[in-house]
């Protein structure tokens, strides 16, 4: 779907992209991640040329871009952006229908292919009459989203979408675009430099680093085949998959829910019913455990729904630790009876979870080999 | 009482050819100055210098080129406006969020469309208020007008003061207020409308 | 041109007095006006209803065309010096009482948490804390202040406050246009030489804010 033929970008004799070959099959979800400053915002603006390549061609849908009439281009290619760009002075609805507009659409099509966008992500219809501002940025981010998907653009770029949302929203968010993504089959290509969020919803990683594609593998791939130390180095040793479970690093999932002490009780509530767990790890700003609360404890307090989770007296508990035995851990949940613990590294920051099924899934993967 | 009214047309006419001049001149000036950054601040230099000429000195000025009627009044008026109008609309141009132009330009609008969907509605509460500001000072300017033998309700406050007749002075007086106060809510009204619409984050 | 030099030779010393006169009476004005509009600015910071309604009502009165309230002080309290620095000191008042008020109220709340944090009292915040940093605001507020002032003082020549506006005012009254310029360019260049220096005060003031400052 898009082809990037020996590209080069350079400013003066800085270069940013160097000869990069790179193909995002139709369909596919691509991540592009590295270090700042390693291309790869660059390498998305190319595709809907916002920046012109210095050397090179780029094929978007077997169509060479430099025959292209840039603007004709993105239309046909969504955009979506950290600072989610939605125009303030347009209603949510003025903000869905301005690619249709620019296109010329009447009312009728627009309005229809608006119903259809505002199903896609179940918003409540009286959002379209408010104004972007009127929004938390979790639902800018949506209607940012339903902007790109509007005239059904077979590729969309997002460049670090989510970056600027809190965790869980971002987290939401990002099961939403692998849903969506599944369903709609567009070629996606995101930029991020988050290692999480790519190993998550990607199909296919591709790591950068100084213009050049270090490695391009699916996640699995990526995890258990590292190229070199860079890409282990960038990937965090403890996502590595060993084919082993001796630590807990081993065997921890990250997809662990947690609120900062911050949140209100109403809104660490409604995390629990979304996420369908009883508890809640608490974590402060900068990640680290302070312990955690119970859908019980919430509901026998007294405090007022407004309040924040730190009020309400936050249960101790004893962590696992990333580089402790598994086997340990395993004793510990067996014998008191926990059914999901947090994992911290030395500085007490917390970095994933480990529940007794994602134990017995690492065991049974060591015993049968990895099956998914 | 049968002088208030025309008085008072001559000093809108004067008032609104002013700074309607500026506002022709000063928007696409201030939309060419958002990629001229260096001639940019030339101009500024030399609006702001024009600003700072005290009104009587700027009136004698034109009128040597201009003599001693309306015409004179309206051009001072105009260069007075240019500072505000230019300013306003400047700042209000440029001050449009950049992730919401590359947005714009992201999802395939034209330099044209980005100008008119996006920076010009955006900036729009900017220029009402160089608009405002530039009108009612104006207003006040144009009662100096009286000097240089120009009409307007600065007549009736000139010759009220002359004659020491108080009701005279009013008659010129109070109109230039009430227009002062007037355009001041009305148009001040329409940028918190705007605003409103708006809601723009104070950044 | 050359007539206009002859007529400024020989109006020489009337213009160096009038020039005089002009200077002394908008810095009287204007003194008084710092004097009594910056404790007022701080003072109105403590409290915004109070704020809004002074502010208001002086906004309103700075509407009022100069040549009116010029004439109210013709009327009631005479002709002269006094009348016109009476008159000149209120209009002076608004720019800088909101300089002083905005300059103070936008410090940045984080250095004042700073401050209390570190046991300041309040005129200690004041004094060392959000003087300073609302100062390009104060100067700015002066500045305007100041110009105006310059301005309408030709205008308080005829209520009998002398200065430069009297040449232009024998000037248009005889139809001598050289006259006339004899005291707008001195005026002009006063003015511009008045404004180029508080604009560099304030940009001198704001350089803890790393940029151009808007004026």
């Amino acid at each position: 779907m898009v082809h990037f033929v020996n590209v080069t970008m350079a400013y003066g004799s800085h270069i940013v992209i160097d000869k990069l070959n790179l193909h995002v099959e139709e369909g596919q979800l691509v991540v592009l991640i590295g270090p700042s400053g390693c291309g790869k915002t660059t390498t998305l603006q190319l595709i809907n040329r916002l920046i012109k390549p210095t050397e090179g061609d780029i094929l978007v849908n077997r169509q060479n871009i430099k025959n292209v009439d840039p603007v004709e281009l993105r239309r046909k290619v969504g955009y979506v952006i950290q600072e989610i760009g939605l125009f303030p002075h347009m209603t949510i609805k003025q903000n869905i229908e301005i690619v249709p507009r620019l296109l010329g659409w009447d009312e009728e099509r627009k309005a229809a292919r608006t119903e259809e966008l505002i199903q896609l992500v179940n918003l409540d219809r009286k959002y379209l009459k408010r104004y972007p501002s009127e929004l938390s940025g979790g639902q800018q981010q949506r209607i940012g989203l339903l902007r790109a998907l509007a005239v059904e653009p077979p590729i969309i770029l997002m460049d670090e979408p989510f970056g600027a949302l809190d965790p869980i929203t971002r987290e939401s968010l990002q099961n939403e675009i692998v849903a969506l993504q599944k369903r709609l089959k567009k070629t996606i290509v995101f930029v991020t430099h988050d290692m999480d969020e790519a190993i998550k919803i990607a199909d296919r990683i591709v790591l950068m680093k100084d213009g050049k594609i270090v490695q391009a593998a699916a996640s699995k791939e990526l995890l258990s085949n590292p190229a070199n130390e860079f890409v282990e180095q960038f990937i965090g040793r403890h996502r590595l998959y060993s084919g082993k479970a001796d630590t807990v690093a081993d065997v921890m999932s990250d997809e662990i829910v947690c609120a900062e002490k911050t949140l209100s009780l109403i809104e660490a509530v409604a995390l629990m019913r979304h996420k369908k767990v009883p508890g809640l790890f608490v974590i402060d700003d900068t990640k680290k455990l302070q312990g955690k609360v119970s859908i019980e404890q919430i509901r026998k307090s007294e405090l007022s729904e407004q309040d924040a989770l730190e009020t309400i007296g936050i249960e101790q508990i004893c962590p696992a630790f990333e580089n402790q035995s598994a086997r340990e851990v395993f004793d510990r949940m067996e014998a008191e009876k926990i059914d999901a613990l947090p994992v911290v590294d030395e500085a007490n920051t917390v970095i994933g979870v480990v529940t007794r099924s994602s134990i017995v899934r690492s065991l049974a993967e060591v015993v049968w080999g990895n099956q998914s | 009482m049968s002088n208030i009214l025309p008085a008072m047309l001559s000093h809108l006419r004067i008032t609104f050819l002013g700074v309607l001049a500026a506002v022709i001149l000063g928007l696409p000036t201030a939309a060419f100055l958002i990629r001229h950054d260096k001639l940019r601040k030339m101009l500024f230099i030399i609006v702001d210098a024009i600003q700072t000429v005290p009104s009587l000195a700027m009136l004698t000025f034109v009128m040597l080129i201009f003599g001693l009627n309306d015409t004179t009044v309206i051009v001072a008026i105009f260069l007075y406006s240019l500072f505000p109008v230019l300013r306003n609309t400047y700042v209000g141009l440029a001050s449009v969020d950049k992730g919401t132009i590359r947005a714009g330009k992201g999802i395939g609008m034209t330099d044209l469309q980005i100008f008119s969907m996006i920076r010009f509605p955006l900036a729009a509460p900017m220029i009402l208020t160089g608009i405002r500001l530039s009108i009612v000072s104006a207003l006040g300017l144009a009662t100096t007008g009286v000097f240089i033998g120009a009409g307007g309700l600065g007549m009736l406050i000139w010759r009220g003061i002359q004659t020491r007749n108080m009701g005279m002075m009013m008659s010129g007086a109070v109109p230039v207020f009430l227009l002062a106060i007037l355009f001041e809510y009305v148009i001040g009204l329409f940028e918190k409308q705007l605003n409103k619409r708006q809601r723009r984050s104070i950044s | 041109m050359s007539s206009f030099l002859t007529e400024l030779s020989r109006n020489s010393h009337a213009v160096l007095i009038a020039i005089g006169q002009h200077i002394g009476l908008s810095a009287v004005a204007i003194l008084l006006g710092i004097l009594v509009a910056v404790p007022v600015g701080v003072l109105l910071t403590y409290h915004t209803r109070a704020a809004k309604i002074v502010l208001g009502i002086f906004s309103v009165v700075n509407t009022i065309p100069s040549i009116v309230l010029l004439g109210f002080a013709m009327i009631f309290l005479g002709i002269g010096y006094i009348p016109a620095t009476i008159v000149l000191f209120v209009y002076s008042l608004l720019p800088i009482m909101r300089g002083t008020y905005t300059g103070i109220k936008e410090v940045n709340p984080n250095a004042l948490k700073a401050a209390k944090g570190m046991g300041m009292n309040r005129p200690q915040m004041l004094r060392l804390v959000q003087f300073p940093l609302a100062m390009p605001a104060i100067i700015t507020g002066i500045r305007l202040s100041t110009i105006y002032i310059i301005s309408w003082a030709t205008l308080a020549a005829f209520i009998g406050g002398g200065g430069l506006g009297d040449l232009i005012w024998m000037g248009l009254q005889s139809y001598n246009f050289h006259l006339v310029l004899c005291g707008a360019v001195p005026v002009t260049i006063l003015s511009l030489l008045v404004s180029f220096l508080l604009n560099h005060l304030i940009k001198r003031a704001s350089r803890h804010k790393g940029k151009e400052v808007a004026t």
